[in-house]
């Protein structure tokens, strides 16, 4: 009698046992699951700041190279006005004379 | 069955159920597992691909911009050159109009040209009568040669001798003084109109330099540019 007593409760007791391993089991595959969660949005972060920080590096040099275009476009404008001037300096004389021609010359 | 046996068969029956329990648990934690890593990259997966989408715009955005305003500089700085061409060319047009003051000093040609333009005028109008205005100061040169312009002209045209009206009361406005550039002014020359007024022919030195400019314009920047270009 005992036996069979002691027995049934070994039994029960095992059982109990299964199921808190199983129930174990399974807490620690949600907690798993919302690891995810979190490790996902870190991954995320460290690829957005990467990618800013490539923007930015982008940003800085092509400010650079604007800043030296717009000193060349500067510089070959003044070195054509000042072509221009002498250019000017050159004919001016003799388009006076031209005009000056035109206007007192009366073909009738 | 003795006691021993009932054991035994306990025993075995207790590591079976604990045995199963394990690898139940063993299959949720593998599963788990799995569950876990697709579930990650996943979620990394579509953020990271907004992520680059955003980052895509965001870089279109600044080359458009770079590109707006290297376009606008270059307008710019066209117009400066142009501006500086214009600027050049007008300063020539005033240096003609200042010489234009000394015509009238030089009183035998400005004469002949006075008549030559009177004729001119005349060939113009085709009109019997006319109305002449003149500079005050040019008064006497013009009167001492309408005869020989109504002359010339009639031989030119055909017809017979016109009649000119000289206006004695309203004259062209005087030449500059130094001072007053900017007020009316007058280098010489004359205007006609028909007897009626309706039909004016401005034959000023200004008014002609006026025409002659314009119609060398093209020229005098085709001087100006080419030896920049080349």
């Amino acid at each position: 009698m005992d036996t069979r007593q002691s027995g049934i409760q070994q039994l029960l007791a095992a059982e109990q046992e299964a199921q808190r391993i199983v129930n174990e089991a399974r807490n620690a595959k949600m907690a798993r699951l919302k690891q995810a969660k979190e490790e996902a949005e870190k991954e995320v972060a460290a690829y957005r700041a990467q990618m800013e920080a490539e923007f930015q590096r982008k940003l800085a040099q092509s400010s650079g190279d604007s800043g030296a275009n717009v000193k060349r476009l500067e510089q070959e404008t003044e070195e054509k006005i000042e072509h221009l001037k002498s250019q000017a300096e050159n004919i001016s004389h003799d388009v006076v004379q031209m005009l000056l021609k035109h206007v007192t010359t009366v073909k009738n | 069955m003795n006691d021993t046996d009932v054991s035994k068969q306990i025993q075995q029956m207790v590591r079976f159920i604990r045995q199963e329990a394990e690898e139940k648990a063993n299959e949720i934690s593998v599963a788990a597992e799995e569950e876990f890593n697709i579930e990650k990259l996943q979620l990394v997966e579509a953020e990271k691909k907004k992520i680059r989408q955003e980052y895509e715009r965001k870089e279109k955005q600044v080359e458009i911009r770079k590109k707006i305003e290297y376009s606008m500089q270059l307008n710019a700085s066209r117009i400066k050159v142009l501006q500086a061409q214009d600027d050049l060319v007008c300063s020539m047009k005033e240096a003609a109009a200042k010489e234009l003051l000394l015509v009238s000093e030089n009183d035998d040609a400005y004469q002949n040209l006075l008549k030559d333009l009177i004729v001119q005028s005349l060939l113009r109008l085709k009109e019997p009568s006319v109305l002449l205005r003149c500079r005050e100061e040019d008064l006497q040169l013009v009167e001492s040669v309408l005869g020989p312009a109504k002359e010339e002209y009639a031989q030119k045209a055909g017809v017979h001798s016109p009649e000119i009206v000289v206006d004695n009361k309203i004259f062209l406005p005087p030449a500059p003084s130094n001072s007053d550039t900017h007020g009316l002014y007058c280098s010489g020359g004359v205007v006609l109109a028909s007897i009626d007024g309706k039909i004016v022919f401005e034959n000023t030195l200004d008014a002609r330099l006026d025409v002659v400019f314009r119609k060398k314009l093209p020229e005098i920047r085709k001087c100006l540019f080419n030896l920049v270009v080349a």
